[in-house]
C-alpha cells in the first residue's frame, strides 16, 4: 500500500531544471530555523491549546531555545496546509496537534513522524490515562506518535431563565435528576416547548449524534463507525442504529434549531433565547461564554449528560521527522503534555487534562466556573473523565460523520423524511468511507 | 486623420522621424529579423512563466489522477484510469456540475447584462466621476471575511435583513440555506454584486475606443441613445464582450469562495449544504482532494473540470460570435 | 458645435438615479465594515446591527498594531512590494504579448492564443500542492518571491489585453508608424501602450488588487511571521472567537493602499474619456 512515498525522481528532476531557470534570476532565501545560535522551535496548533505561558516557562529554563507557536482558527482550516506540509515534506513545525479525528489517518504513515519512545518518552505512560497513550500508539505498538494533549468529557449546558419561565427546576443536582437517560432528556423538552414558544430545546442534531455515538460505542463494542480492521460497520453496529435514532427523534419532533456547533448561525443563538440546552464537552464551555458573552451572563449553567459516561474530542502532539530539531522538539512535547503542563494549559484556557494525575490537582478538580453559575466544573467533567471508556476511530471516522450529520440536518430542513432517513444515512456513509 | 473613423489618440503616430534614407543591406535584415522574431519575443515572457509555474501542476495533476492517492496517509497506488471510470457514474459528481451550471446561468447572464448598462451609465461627462468608479468595484477590495459577514447576515433565515424585507412584503421567509433553487439563486446574487462593477471597468475601457462621431452621426440622424447604444456600442465591443463572457465562463465554473463564505449551516463547508444542494464542480474537487483524502480523485476530478470549462467556453464563443453579429 | 451634440455626453438625471443606487448597494458592506471597526466586538450579531459608526477606530487600530504575532507593519509593506512587482510586470508583459497575438503575424499565432486561454481553465486550488513542491525545491517557502514570481504575467492580462488591442488600436496607425521606420517594440512603446492605456489602467488595478487580496496560495506558502497584509489580518483570528473589530480595522487600513491605487491607475482610465469627449 505505501510504496513510492517521496516524489518520484524525474518528477523533482523536471521541477528542478524548470524552476532553475529563474531561480538564477532572482535569487533565493531560506530559513532554517536557526535565529542568532538560538534553535528556534515551531509549534503547529488549531483553536486553543492554552500553552502561552509554558512557551514563556520553557524559554526560561532553556535560553537556547525559542519558541514560536502557529496558530489556525479552526480544525478545518488546519487540515489542508498540515496535509500539504507531511506530504511534500516541508513546512511543517517541529511539534504539530493531531486531533482524534485525523490522528488515525496520521497512523497510516507513522514513518513521517519521530517515534517519541526514542526521545524517553515511556517513562511518562503512568502519567496519561492508558487508554490515551495507546491510542498515540502506531497499531504495532512499536512507536510512539503523540503524546495526549486534553480530552473533552461531557456535560449538558443549559440556560437556568429559560428553564425557570418554563417552570422546571433550575438547580444543576435537581436537573441533572431530570435527565438519567436520553429518553428522559427528551421527556423534559417536551414539557418544556410546550411552555416556551420560539425556543427550541437543543441546538441541533449534531452536538446530541457525537454525544450519543461516543456514549453508546464507548459501553458497546469499543469502537464507532468502523471496526478495529477499518471495515465500515455502520450499518451492523447496534451502537450506530441507536444514537442515530436518539438524534433523529428529536429532529422529527421539531424540538432543534437545526443547527451545528461553531457554525455562524450557531454563534449568534447563543445571543440569544433560540434554544435552551447543548450538550457540551470541557472544552465548549469556553466558546459558550465567548458567543454568549454579555447575553448569558448568569443564565447559564452546566449539568451531567444523560446517558452516562462520555468523552469528545481531544489531541495528541507529534514531531514529524523533517523537523530539523527532533530531539529538542521531543523534549518540548512532552513538557507541555507532563502533568504539571496539562495543569497549567486547564489553567489558562480550560482544556480538560488526559493525564489522571492533572485531573486530580486542586487547580483543576475544584476549579469552578464563574460564568456558569459558579458550577463545579473540575469536579463535574472530572467525575466523567475518570469513567470515560475508550471508542476505536477509523482513518475515515470524520468523513462518515459528517455526512451523517447532514442527513440529520437535512431531516430538520425538511428535505430527508424520518423514515427514509436511515436508509440514506447509511448510503451517505458508505460513499464517504470510500 | 480627422477624417477617419478611427480618431487619433493621446501620444497616436510619432511625428514623423525624419525621413530615413534606406539603407538597404543590414538595415533590412534587421528589420526582417524584427519583424520575424519580435512576436515570438513579446509572448516569450508568458510562456516562461507559463511552463516553470502552471504546465508541471497540470501534468502533476494528471499523474496524481491515475492514481488512488492520499495526502493525509500516504497512499499512492496506480490504479489508471479507475478514478475516471468511478467519475462517469459519481452521482454527487453529476449533481455537484448541475449545480455549477444552474448557479453559472444565473449568475452570468444578469451580470454581464448589468455591467454594460452600468459602464454604459458611466461613460458619459458627469459630475465627481472619480467617486462612482471607484464605487462600482468597492466589492472587489473588500476582504472574503467582511464578505462573509456581511452575507451570512443579509441571507440568515431568521435574523436575516432580507427575510426581514421579505417579511414586510407579506411574501414571508424563506429558509435560503435548504432550498435548491433559493440556495442558487443567493449565491448568484453574491456573484452578481461581487463582479458586476468588475465587468463593467472593463467594457467602459473599451467603450473609450469608440469613435465619438459615430454617435454624433448617429444622434443627428435622430437614432435614440437606447438604439444608438444596440446599433454601435455593443457591436462595437464584440472583442471584449467575447472576453468577458470567456472569463465570466472561466470563473463561474470554477466558482468556489462564494458558496463556500454561503455555506454556514453545516460543520464541513465544502459540502455545500446538508444535502449538496449548492456545491459546486470546485467545491467537490476540494473536499475530496483535501477534505476526505482523496487526492487522487480531487486531482480527477480538476481535469473533468478543466475539460468542461473548454466545452463550455467553446459554446459560449460560439453563441456570442453568432447573436453578436448585429448589422 | 451645436448645443444638442454638446448634451449628448451629460449624464441624465435617470443616470445619475441608476448609478446610485449601484454606488449604494456596492459600497454598503464596506460602510458597515468600517462601522464594525470602529466599534466594539459583541456589535457584530446585533440585531438589527449597528448603522453609525462609534468611537473606537483608534483605540482599535492601535490594538491592531500593538497586537503581538501579526506583523501587521510588515505584512503592509510585504503587499506592497508583492502587489507593485507584480503589477508593473504584468501591465507591461500583457500588453506586449497582447498587441503580438492582436496585431502581429506570426506562424502559430491561434494555437498559442487557445493555450493562453486554456491556461486560464485550470482550476486553482488544485494547483497548490505541485505548486507548493517546486517552491520547496527552489527554497523560496516563506519567501516573498514565492508570491511575485508565478504571477509576473498572466493568461487573463494577455487575452484582455489582446481582446482590447484588437478593438481599439487601428491597423493604419501601425502601418502609419511601420513606415516611419519604427522598429516593432518602438511601434509598442509609442504607437500601442498609450492607445491601450485605458484598458491598462484597468487591468493594472485589477492587478493590484487581486495581488492585494490573494489569500490561498500565500496562506500555503508563507509563514505568519512573513506574512501579506490578508495573512497578517487572518492572524488575528483566534479559536473558537474572531475579533472581528481587529479584522475589519485591519481590513480597513488594507483598504486605503487600494485606494491610493485607484486614483493613480484610474486617472488612465478616467483620462480617455475627458480627452474624447473634448475632442468630439
Amino acid at each position: 500500500m505505501r510504496r513510492g512515498l517521496t516524489t518520484p525522481r524525474s518528477v523533482k528532476g523536471i521541477a528542478v531544471v524548470l524552476a532553475g531557470l529563474l531561480a538564477a534570476v532572482t535569487g533565493c532565501g531560506g530559513d532554517d530555523g536557526e535565529s542568532g545560535g538560538k534553535v528556534e522551535l515551531t509549534v503547529d496548533v488549531f483553536g486553543e491549546f492554552g500553552y502561552d505561558q509554558l512557551y514563556k516557562q520553557y524559554e526560561a529554563a532553556h535560553p537556547n531555545i525559542k519558541i514560536k507557536q502557529r496558530k489556525v482558527d479552526t480544525l478545518d482550516n488546519y487540515k489542508p496546509r498540515l496535509q500539504q506540509w507531511i506530504a511534500t515534506g516541508s513546512g511543517a513545525g517541529d511539534v504539530v496537534a493531531l486531533e482524534e479525528g485525523i490522528l488515525p489517518l496520521y497512523m497510516q504513515q507513522s514513518g513521517k513522524f519521530v517515534n517519541l519512545l526514542d526521545h524517553g518518552a515511556a517513562s511518562m505512560q503512568s502519567g496519561f490515562l492508558p487508554w490515551k497513550w495507546q491510542m498515540g500508539m502506531s497499531p504495532d505498538g512499536k512507536q510512539l506518535i503523540g503524546l495526549g494533549t486534553d480530552i473533552g468529557p461531557l456535560g449538558m449546558c443549559y440556560r437556568k431563565d429559560l428553564f425557570k419561565k418554563a417552570g422546571l427546576p433550575t438547580e444543576r443536582d435537581a436537573v441533572s435528576k431530570l435527565w438519567p437517560t436520553w429518553d428522559g432528556y427528551y421527556e423534559t423538552g417536551q414539557k418544556f416547548q410546550g411552555k416556551v414558544s420560539g425556543t427550541k430545546w437543543l441546538d441541533g442534531p449534531t452536538a446530541v449524534f457525537r454525544t450519543t455515538v461516543l456514549q453508546n460505542a464507548g459501553s458497546g463494542p469499543g469502537y464507532s463507525f468502523f471496526d478495529k480492521s477499518d471495515n465500515l460497520v455502520f450499518d451492523t453496529n447496534p451502537a450506530i442504529k441507536t444514537a442515530f435514532d436518539t438524534a433523529l427523534k428529536f429532529e422529527a419532533a421539531k424540538m432543534t434549531s437545526d443547527m451545528s456547533i461553531f457554525t455562524p448561525p450557531w454563534q449568534t443563538a447563543l445571543k440569544r433565547d433560540t434554544f435552551a440546552t447543548i450538550p457540551c464537552p470541557s472544552w465548549m464551555l469556553g466558546g459558550i461564554e465567548e458567543f454568549s458573552a454579555g447575553f448569558g451572563k448568569g443564565k447559564w449553567d452546566v449539568a451531567t449528560v444523560p446517558g452516562g459516561s462520555g468523552y469528545w474530542g481531544g489531541s495528541w502532539l507529534a514531531v514529524p521527522k523533517q523537523s530539523k530539531h527532533a530531539k529538542e522538539a521531543a523534549d518540548l512535547a512532552k513538557f507541555l503534555t507532563n502533568p504539571q503542563g496539562q495543569v497549567a494549559a486547564y489553567k489558562d484556557k480550560n482544556v480538560f487534562p488526559s493525564s489522571p494525575q492533572a485531573a486530580q490537582d486542586p487547580a483543576v478538580a475544584g476549579n469552578t466556573s464563574a460564568y456558569f453559575g459558579e458550577a463545579p466544573v473540575g469536579k463535574i467533567f472530572g467525575d466523567m473523565a475518570a469513567q470515560v471508556k475508550p471508542v476505536y476511530l477509523g482513518p475515515k471516522n470524520e468523513d462518515v460523520r459528517s455526512a451523517v450529520e447532514n442527513i440529520l440536518i437535512a431531516v430538520g430542513q425538511g428535505k430527508v423524511k424520518p423514515e427514509e432517513a436511515w436508509a440514506k444515512a447509511v448510503e451517505a456513509a458508505r460513499k464517504a468511507a470510500r | 486623420m480627422s477624417v477617419d473613423l478611427r480618431p487619433a489618440r493621446d501620444g497616436g503616430p510619432p511625428k514623423a522621424a525624419e525621413p530615413q534614407a534606406p539603407r538597404r543591406s543590414w538595415r533590412s535584415r534587421l528589420a526582417r529579423f524584427d519583424l520575424k522574431a519580435s512576436p515570438y519575443l513579446f509572448i516569450s515572457p508568458f510562456y516562461l512563466v507559463f511552463l516553470v509555474f502552471g504546465a508541471f501542476p497540470l501534468v502533476y495533476t494528471l499523474w496524481v489522477s491515475l492514481h488512488d492517492w492520499g495526502l493525509a496517509s500516504g497512499t499512492r497506488e496506480w490504479v489508471g484510469l479507475d478514478n475516471y471510470s468511478y467519475l462517469i457514474g459519481d452521482e454527487d459528481f453529476w449533481h455537484a456540475v448541475v449545480n455549477t451550471v444552474g448557479i453559472f446561468f444565473l449568475a452570468t447572464v444578469p451580470q454581464l447584462l448589468l455591467a454594460l448598462f452600468v459602464a454604459n451609465a458611466l461613460n458619459r461627462r458627469m459630475r465627481s466621476p472619480t467617486l462612482f468608479r471607484i464605487g462600482m468595484v468597492a466589492p472587489l477590495i473588500t476582504s472574503t471575511a467582511a464578505v462573509a459577514i456581511v452575507f451570512t447576515q443579509l441571507f440568515d433565515r431568521d435574523y436575516g435583513f432580507v427575510n426581514w424585507g421579505l417579511d414586510l412584503v407579506g411574501i414571508g421567509a424563506i429558509d435560503w440555506q435548504a432550498s435548491r433553487g433559493w440556495s442558487w439563486v443567493a449565491i448568484s446574487a453574491m456573484v452578481n454584486w461581487r463582479w458586476i462593477g468588475y465587468n463593467a471597468l472593463i467594457y467602459l475601457a473599451a467603450m473609450q475606443a469608440i469613435p465619438k462621431d459615430l454617435y454624433e452621426a448617429a444622434a443627428l440622424d435622430g437614432a435614440s441613445r437606447i438604439r444608438q447604444f444596440w446599433q454601435i456600442t455593443v457591436p462595437m465591443l464584440r472583442p471584449t464582450i467575447i472576453f468577458t463572457v470567456i472569463i465570466s465562463t472561466i470563473g463561474g465554473l470554477q466558482l468556489f469562495t462564494e458558496p463556500v463564505l454561503f455555506s454556514v449551516g453545516t460543520p464541513n463547508r465544502m459540502d455545500g449544504g446538508p444535502v449538496h444542494q449548492f456545491q459546486t464542480v470546485t467545491m467537490y474537487m476540494f473536499d475530496n482532494a483535501f477534505g476526505h483524502d482523496r487526492y487522487g480523485y480531487g486531482a480527477t476530478v480538476a481535469w473533468a473540470l478543466f475539460l468542461l470549462i473548454i466545452v463550455f467556453s467553446l459554446l459560449n464563443f460560439l453563441f456570442v460570435r453568432r447573436t453578436g453579429g448585429v448589422k | 458645435m451645436t448645443t444638442r451634440l454638446r448634451g449628448l455626453w451629460d449624464a441624465s438625471p435617470l443616470t445619475y438615479l441608476t448609478l446610485i443606487v449601484a454606488l449604494a448597494l456596492s459600497v454598503f458592506p464596506i460602510y458597515w465594515m468600517i462601522v464594525v471597526a470602529t466599534r466594539t466586538n459583541d456589535v457584530v450579531s446585533d440585531v438589527p446591527p449597528p448603522v453609525l459608526p462609534g468611537g473606537k477606530l483608534g483605540e482599535n487600530v492601535s490594538r491592531l498594531f500593538g497586537t503581538e504575532d501579526v506583523y501587521f507593519a510588515k505584512g503592509l509593506i510585504n503587499s506592497f512590494i508583492a502587489s507593485g512587482a507584480v503589477t508593473i510586470s504584468t501591465v507591461f508583459f500583457a500588453s506586449l504579448a497582447g498587441f503580438a497575438f492582436a496585431k502581429l503575424r506570426f506562424r502559430g499565432k491561434n494555437a498559442l492564443l487557445l493555450t493562453v486561454i486554456a491556461t486560464m481553465m485550470i482550476p486553482v486550488q488544485m494547483g497548490i500542492v505541485p505548486l507548493y513542491m517546486i517552491m520547496v525545491e527552489l527554497g523560496w517557502q516563506n519567501s516573498l518571491q514565492a508570491v511575485i514570481v508565478p504571477f509576473l504575467v498572466t493568461g487573463f492580462g494577455v487575452f484582455m489585453m489582446r481582446q482590447y488591442a484588437d478593438q481599439a488600436v487601428p491597423d493604419e496607425l501601425i502601418e502609419a508608424a511601420r513606415v516611419d521606420g519604427c522598429s516593432t517594440f518602438g511601434i509598442y512603446w509609442r504607437v500601442v501602450l498609450p492607445a491601450l492605456r485605458p484598458a491598462a489602467g484597468v487591468l493594472g488595478l485589477f492587478t493590484f488588487m487581486q495581488t492585494w487580496n490573494e489569500f490561498m496560495w500565500p496562506l500555503a506558502v508563507l509563514t505568519p511571521d512573513n506574512p501579506t497584509v490578508q495573512l497578517s489580518i487572518n492572524n488575528l483570528a483566534n479559536a473558537y472567537f474572531k475579533d472581528y473589530t481587529l479584522m475589519f480595522a485591519g481590513t480597513t487600513i488594507a483598504i486605503l493602499p487600494l485606494l491610493v491605487v485607484f486614483v493613480v491607475f484610474g486617472r488612465q482610465i478616467i483620462g480617455g474619456i475627458m480627452e474624447g469627449a473634448i475632442k468630439a
